[in-house]
């Protein structure tokens, strides 16, 4: 079953983790995620659908009257649950622990990576 | 929403309209996304679409209005679309992914070439088992499997002659003629005489095989000549045809595959023959055959009622089952046996023609194959048992990846990708193996199996091979798998998880090695029967002394040899000239050389002829001359042997015909040992009446594996109506070495007779060779599986010890810190091996006490139970597991405690 947000079974994984932390961050479109966490659309697609499945994210569509007013198609944007929001803070906590302790907050490679234009 | 493709900045009012760049940008990306839209479920598609062409739109518009929409931003954006495809398969199957198959395929293969040493090993492994499963199924494919090479083969039926005195005798042509004309079973009923050979004598004399058929022969078969024309039906009714239809082999090897010689003659046993017709080379694959004759039917020769010589082969009608028409036959069989007095109890049998064959080669190339298929699940146990250790060692591995979020699921199938992708690896060089196998087995077995010539590895072979493989890869790859996604990942994260994983993987890999050493128990237990069957067979004493013998065949031409002195001259003038040849000691002829064949006919007691036909008594018939019994060193146990006394021809009809039986033939006849001075009479022809003047031992005439056959001696100066002596086989003995003898023998004959080829030439050694050459084969088969699986067995228990002793290196130096001598160390891992070797030898008894029953069949004087082969096999196994296990017990001695204590 993707995106359980169980984390006793399992956690996160880092990807859902640093997609999380982008939409918490106020993200909420999806290529904006990718340039907020660095990672490929055939890897953010997929984990926000895992994240939506596990009402991790909720997505809405923008107003259909902006769009046809501007005459392109309407964008969709992603939200944060308050499960998410308690999902992410268990994973951070778990990938903490796991690094032993480590100063630093998430290991390596969690942290968004600088835009890229 | 496919007006969402509509959308386009350049015909919009308020904004500015979009650069060029920009244009082509958004339409590339809308056909991307239009080429992965499809894969994504109907209901889902439109939403799909419409977030991707929504953020791709907004984005190339930021972009173009910003002025940043360069070369580098463009490519960014295509690549980004890219990712519309892993997207669009994951909605559609978010659990199975083809990029993680991919990556794992990739993540495998790095994985695997990161350890060479290991990879090969498990690819060699492997790849042996493979290979030889390959080959053996190419096999068993060529053999059983595939079809016959003719047109709907499955209504094809050979039949035999069968009487109350044997099934498969032959048919008389008349009996032929009737069964052919009344059948309607059969859409066509053909014949074909069981031998037939002939002299081709254009050119250097060659004798070949050439049998007679009926003119429907290769119409039957469903085979259409490759030139000229098969037999035309009036052309059996027409007496001796002199037409000859030739094989494919023969026309290109005599003939140079010139289409030229159709319609030509050519000198068959000294007469012109018309070459009619050249048939495809497809016939060769089932029969013998150099060339073909056609039968005379209607001919005095052939329409005696009394004589059998063919063999039938029919094509069913659509529909009709063998049984029905066996029913049929026997049917016909009855009015005709009304009629005729001399058909009592003659009738046909009906066989497939795919049974006849294929022969009794089955169950031996099943029970190979079942072999090698053990040899398989062997080796599939050494790798499963590598892969074990590896995975131990690589616990910390996993442990993070599933940490990190990777599923049971996802880590299970990581590693049997790495499996399947090793047993993959071993496919292809099973394949070549096999190849080079098939090879050594056209070599070595020359025409012991049926179908010799279809044995290659063919299209079904690398099918099979490959799906062996990867099945290969599942079996041996799955419990470690398992075995690996089963770790608990905060213990095996903090090292502590080490010692109940890796007792979890040691059990798993001693259950492994006792099952390889049952396996192969049962391998060994079944080559050493052979083996000892082999032995057994091999000595038998023939009743002749082989060595330094030459045997060849002579036939002489029937149109200048037509009485019985003008061949006795030939063959005393031959025989003297022979014997003058320097090195030669003796030398005679006979009709009936061991292991070359015979023929048997009736005989009674004189003076109590049979009541009837059922009662007789049959022997073979050996006419030979007189040298015949010392040139093979037949002992004579009773009276004399047959010498120039014996010379009376025509003696026998004024009763003082002699001959002299074998001893087998003696001791049943006449229990009181009176035999020599009693009198028989024998069928030859007519009835020859004679005394016994002597007893022969036994000869193994028909194989060292055969009982011998009662066996009645002629004198050849006494006898000429058997053969007329025209065909005989002669004895050369020479002091030493008797295979340089051929070519002196050849210019005696040469001289004598410049067109009589000297056939068939062959020591006797190489005929009593050949006489046992099947099982010879079968057993050379088994045994080299079975040291395969002992090899393998041991190299497996030799690597779990080895393993444990490096697990354990703790526990042992704490022993020896704590005062335990090396003999103890070495007897703790010694004891260990031996406990597997003798669990997984209780199993293997119990497994080959059943398996042993398939080979029964084969073995010859040994029970399936023998015990010197058992014990044998478990003293070779119980000392092959000893010398796996004392490197490893040796290694253990010298671990060092402190070293040892140290590695924590």
């Amino acid at each position: 079953m993707p995106g359980r947000p169980n984390l006793r079974s399992r956690p996160l994984s880092p990807s859902a983790v640093a997609v999380l932390r982008a939409i918490a961050g106020g993200t909420r479109h999806g290529f904006d995620i990718m340039e907020a966490t660095g990672l490929p659309s055939g890897t953010v697609y997929p984990v926000l659908g895992r994240l939506e499945r596990g009402a991790l994210v909720r997505s809405r569509w923008e107003a259909p009257g902006t769009a046809q007013r501007e005459k392109r198609p309407p964008r969709r944007y992603y939200e944060i649950s308050a499960a998410g929001e308690r999902a992410l803070a268990e994973a951070v906590e778990y990938y903490r622990t796991l690094a032993g302790g480590r100063r630093g907050g998430a290991p390596g490679g969690l942290a968004p990576k600088p835009q890229r234009s | 929403m496919s007006d969402l493709h509509a959308f386009s900045r350049g015909a919009s009012g308020g904004e500015p309209p979009w650069s060029r760049a920009a244009e082509v940008t958004w339409r590339r990306c809308r056909a991307m996304v239009g080429c992965a839209a499809p894969i994504v479920p109907r209901d889902a598609r439109s939403a799909w679409e419409a977030e991707w062409l929504g953020e791709l739109h907004h984005r190339i518009t930021a972009l173009d209005s910003a002025g940043m929409l360069d070369a580098r931003a463009r490519r960014g954006l295509l690549i980004r679309t890219l990712g519309t495809l892993p997207h669009a398969l994951w909605v559609r199957r978010s659990e199975w992914r083809l990029d993680m198959l991919l990556q794992d395929l990739a993540f495998a293969a790095r994985t695997s070439c990161r350890r060479p040493a290991f990879s090969l090993l498990v690819i060699g492994i492997l790849g042996v088992g493979v290979g030889a499963n390959s080959a053996m199924f190419s096999i068993v494919n060529a053999v059983l499997l595939r079809p016959l090479p003719y047109p709907q083969p499955e209504r094809l039926v050979y039949a035999y002659g069968a009487f109350r005195g044997g099934n498969q005798a032959s048919i008389s042509a008349l009996d032929f003629l009737d069964y052919r004309a009344r059948t309607r079973s059969f859409s066509s009923f053909a014949a074909r005489t069981f031998f037939g050979t002939v002299v081709l004598s254009s050119g250097e004399p060659e004798r070949i095989t050439a049998p007679a058929v009926s003119a429907n022969f290769f119409s039957t078969l469903g085979v259409r000549p490759l030139l000229g024309r098969g037999f035309l039906p009036d052309e059996e009714l027409a007496g001796y045809g002199k037409l000859i239809v030739l094989s494919y082999g023969l026309w290109q090897r005599r003939f140079g595959g010139d289409s030229a010689v159709v319609g030509t003659t050519t000198l068959v046993d000294g007469e012109p023959f018309t070459i009619v017709g050249i048939m495809p080379p497809v016939l060769a694959r089932t029969f013998p055959d150099q060339a073909w004759r056609v039968f005379p039917f209607h001919v005095p020769e052939t329409s005696v009622r009394r004589f059998h010589m063919l063999r039938g082969i029919g094509r069913l009608r659509p529909g009709v089952t063998v049984a029905q028409a066996q029913a049929e036959m026997d049917a016909i069989a009855h009015r005709l046996e009304a009629v005729y007095p001399e058909d009592a109890s003659w009738h046909l049998r009906l066989v497939p023609y795919r049974d006849v064959v294929v022969g009794n080669t089955g169950p031996i190339l099943l029970v190979l194959l079942g072999a090698v298929g053990l040899v398989l699940l062997i080796a599939c146990g050494n790798a499963a048992s590598l892969m074990l250790a590896r995975a131990t060692a690589r616990q910390g591995e996993m442990a993070v990846r599933t940490a990190l979020g990777a599923s049971r699921a996802r880590i299970v199938r990581q590693l049997l990708t790495e499996s399947v992708l090793l047993g993959s690896a071993a496919g292809l060089v099973g394949l070549l193996l096999a190849v080079t196998l098939v090879r050594g087995v056209h070599a070595v077995a020359g025409n012991l199996l049926p179908r010799m010539s279809e044995i290659h590895v063919d299209g079904t072979a690398v099918a099979f091979t490959m799906v062996v493989a990867l099945l290969t890869g599942l079996v041996f790859g799955l419990a470690p798998a398992i075995h690996a996604a089963r770790q608990d990942v905060a213990m095996a994260m903090r090292g502590l998880g080490r010692s109940t994983g890796a007792r979890r993987a040691m059990r798993l890999r001693d259950a492994l090695v006792v099952g390889q050493v049952a396996l192969s128990l049962v391998l060994l237990v079944g080559a050493g029967l052979l083996l000892r069957s082999l032995w057994l067979l091999q000595r038998v004493e023939p009743g002749f002394d082989p060595r330094g013998v030459l045997t060849a065949q002579i036939s002489l031409p029937t149109d200048r040899y037509t009485d019985h002195p003008g061949v006795e001259r030939f063959w005393s003038g031959f025989l003297e000239r022979v014997r003058a040849i320097p090195g030669v000691e003796r030398a005679a002829a006979t009709t009936m050389l061991p292991l070359a064949g015979g023929g048997d006919t009736y005989y009674y007691m004189d003076g109590h002829p049979p009541a009837s036909d059922a009662d007789k008594r049959t022997a073979q018939v050996n006419v030979a001359t007189e040298d015949y019994f010392a040139t093979m060193r037949i002992p004579i146990r009773e009276g004399r042997a047959l010498g120039p006394e014996d010379r009376l021809l025509g003696s026998d009809t004024l009763g003082h015909g002699t001959m002299v039986i074998s001893e087998g033939m003696a001791r049943r006849l006449f229990p009181a040992g009176d035999a020599v001075g009693s009198r028989l009479v024998v069928d030859l022809g007519r009835p020859f009446r004679g005394e016994i003047v002597g007893v022969a031992a036994d000869v193994h005439a028909f194989g060292q594996g055969v009982e011998a056959p009662d066996i009645i001696y002629f004198s050849s100066h006494q006898v000429s109506s058997f053969t007329d002596g025209r065909v005989m086989s002669i004895a050369v003995r020479a002091g030493g070495d008797g295979g340089r003898l051929a070519a002196p023998i050849r210019d005696v004959l040469r001289s004598l007779e410049p067109g009589v080829p000297l056939a068939n030439v062959a020591s006797m050694d190489q005929l009593l060779r050949g006489s046992v050459a099947t099982p010879a084969f079968r057993t050379r088969l088994l045994a080299g599986f079975a040291l395969a699986a002992l090899l393998l067995a041991v190299v497996g228990l030799y690597g779990v010890l080895a393993f444990s002793v490096t697990q354990r290196t703790r526990e042992i130096g704490l022993r020896i810190a704590l005062g335990a001598r090396a003999r103890e160390i070495f007897g703790l891992v010694l004891r260990r091996g031996m406990l597997l070797v003798g669990s997984g030898m209780v199993l293997g008894l119990l497994g080959a006490a059943a398996a042993t029953r398939l080979i029964r069949g084969m073995l010859f004087q040994v029970s399936v139970l023998d015990p010197l082969v058992i014990g044998g096999v478990a003293a070779l196994l119980a000392v092959s597991g000893l010398a796996a296990c004392l490197l490893p017990a040796r290694r253990a001695t010298r671990v060092s405690p402190m070293a040892a204590l140290r590695e924590e």
